[in-house]
């Protein structure tokens, strides 16, 4: 186990590629933008120790989709890369060519946002069961479960 | 030979818990594993988005029937730290030796199900019997073997009373001597040391790849442990060690488990002696306001991870939900490339999976070579039609 990191060296690492907050005292954010994702996540691993991907967890604000990549490693903080997308246009290229757990956890967010993620190599229904309609995504804020439209489980009789 | 895929799941015999995979193989030799979970999603997100936080606990024990206490007080605890609650010792304590109780019950449950999928049926009938003192204080402490319930935001529901305290104490050392029984096994078991060795390689470097969790990556010597990374609960001033092993394969899996079970009891031995008077729990406001945490919580399968946002209301704007199984599975997949196929349940087993096939048949057609999947109206086709050509003839 390394020591925790510092305010100073995490925004002297990260402040080209935008707001550098301190959120609690082991817990960084980035803010950054989809471009700058890339470049963003390969200094954290390398100039910042972050080893693993911890998650990435996705929120609709209604404007906007927002994605955040937590990382961590030995020096036992969290620093998190966060990126915004466009509601309209919610594509992004993938990153489970860099990083590996990725994989899984797009496939999630895809099912449940509708976020796509080019350049994946199997984009496909993971926790969304095989009959649910391909354009609804049930944690999209907007999203109502339509009383005609068949998502999935057993027709009953009669209705 | 040609590639074979084979459909296993979500209803199979060496599977616990609904999951369907398509393996491709070679011959015995696994090339390629492809995975559907679809099975029990209950779309507990969006619920959790609709009830108030009071409503929203009893949801998250849902999720999960083997830790349920871990999703509750992973979100009870993110809530708390926004709304800027401090509970109370006694509530901690109560909160730790649930959470170690329910670590230990997982444990030896896990250890049953793996000695069953070698087939050692002895030891998983040992274990489960182990189980059930655990069980039973389970019980006893909060009403229920399953669904403890015992959270609420700002401390626990119910109260440990001497005599329970004592109780629980009376049963310890017959576990402590249960799980020093299964560490001696592990070192000369023969049944456990040609199943479990070697099967399911995962070196340290591997194991941060694929970003594994608890058990499967301290077993690959990774020493994450959310209770150590990130102290809650009590965990900063009890006695206790991360275990970690360097064997990477199913064996440390195992190794590391066993350890833990050690560890464990240990800590509830601890908080039950040190438990301190007081109240249980102080009063938390209905609404939170606007914030965000990323709560973390190392549950008996590994991290678990709740990202919790709120918007000044009793409900929450989001509830993101990471299970260790969730993050192990990429680990799984790639520890099953280039293995036997017969070694598939003990793999899949070795991260504990928590997760409930009939469409769908593989024809392998001997004369051209080649392989698919027909569907389960496709096949009663066939059989009607074949049983009209025996009644024709």
């Amino acid at each position: 186990m390394t020591s925790p990191l510092t305010r100073d060296v995490v925004m002297e690492t990260m402040k080209e590629f935008g707001i550098v907050e301190q959120v609690r005292a082991n817990r960084f954010r980035i803010t950054t933008t989809p471009d700058r994702l890339r470049d963003a996540v390969k200094t954290v691993q390398e100039s910042l120790a972050c080893e693993r991907l911890v998650t990435i967890s996705t929120a609709d604000t209604r404007q906007m989709f927002e994605l955040h990549y937590h990382f961590t490693g030995q020096h036992r903080t969290i620093v998190t890369v966060t990126i915004e997308l466009p509601r309209e246009t919610p594509e992004l290229p993938t990153m489970s060519d860099m990083l590996l757990p990725a994989g899984i956890y797009e496939r999630q967010i895809h099912d449940l946002f509708g976020i796509v993620f080019s350049g994946h190599p199997g984009l496909k229904k993971i926790l969304l069961n095989e009959d649910w309609p391909d354009n609804e995504h049930p944690l999209r804020k907007d999203w109502k479960p339509d009383e005609k439209t068949f998502y999935g489980g057993t027709k009953q009789e009669g209705r | 030979m040609a590639e074979v895929v084979i459909p296993i799941g979500p209803q199979h015999p060496a599977l616990k818990e609904p999951v369907n995979f398509r393996v491709i193989a070679d011959g015995e030799k696994i090339i390629r594993l492809e995975l559907n979970l679809s099975y029990t999603h209950r779309g507990i997100e969006k619920g959790a988005e609709s009830r108030d936080f009071i409503r929203v606990l009893p949801l998250l024990e849902r999720v999960c029937g083997i830790c349920s206490h871990s999703h509750a007080t992973a979100f009870a605890k993110g809530i708390e730290e926004i709304m800027q609650v401090k509970i109370p010792p006694r509530a901690q304590y109560i909160r730790t030796i649930i959470a170690e109780l329910e670590r230990m019950h997982s444990h030896l449950l896990w250890l049953g199900v793996a000695a069953h999928e070698i087939g050692f049926n002895t030891l998983f009938m040992w274990t489960w019997r182990d189980r059930e003192a655990v069980q039973d204080t389970l019980e006893e402490m909060s009403g229920n073997r399953v669904h403890y319930n015992m959270n609420e935001v700002g401390g626990v529901r119910c109260d440990l009373s001497p005599s329970q305290v004592q109780t629980a104490l009376a049963r310890l050392p017959l576990l402590e001597e249960r799980i020093h029984k299964y560490v001696a096994m592990l070192e000369e078991e023969e049944t456990m040391l040609l199943r479990f060795r070697g099967i399911g390689n995962m070196t340290r470097h591997e194991a941060l790849a694929y970003g594994a969790v608890g058990p499967t990556a301290r077993a690959s010597g990774v020493a994450c442990d959310a209770r150590h990374e990130d102290p809650y609960l009590v965990y900063a001033e009890v006695p206790w060690e991360v275990v970690t092993d360097t064997n990477g394969d199913v064996y440390g899996r195992t190794c590391v488990r066993i350890g833990e079970l050690r560890e464990s009891a240990k800590i509830v031995r601890y908080c039950l002696e040190h438990l301190p008077e007081g109240d249980i729990r102080v009063p938390a406001p209905k609404a939170a306001p606007t914030g965000e945490i990323l709560s973390r919580y190392e549950a008996p399968r590994g991290e678990l991870v709740h990202f919790i946002r709120t918007n000044g209301t009793d409900k929450a704007e989001r509830l993101d939900i990471r299970t260790p199984t969730l993050a192990n599975w990429t680990s799984v997949a790639m520890c099953l490339t280039g293995q036997n196929l017969a070694d598939i349940p003990v793999i899949v087993a070795a991260i504990d999976p928590c997760l409930s096939c009939t469409s769908r048949i593989t024809v392998l057609d001997n004369n051209d070579n080649t392989s698919g999947m027909i569907t389960f109206d496709e096949l009663r086709k066939r059989s009607r039609a074949r049983w009209q050509e025996q009644e024709r003839s």
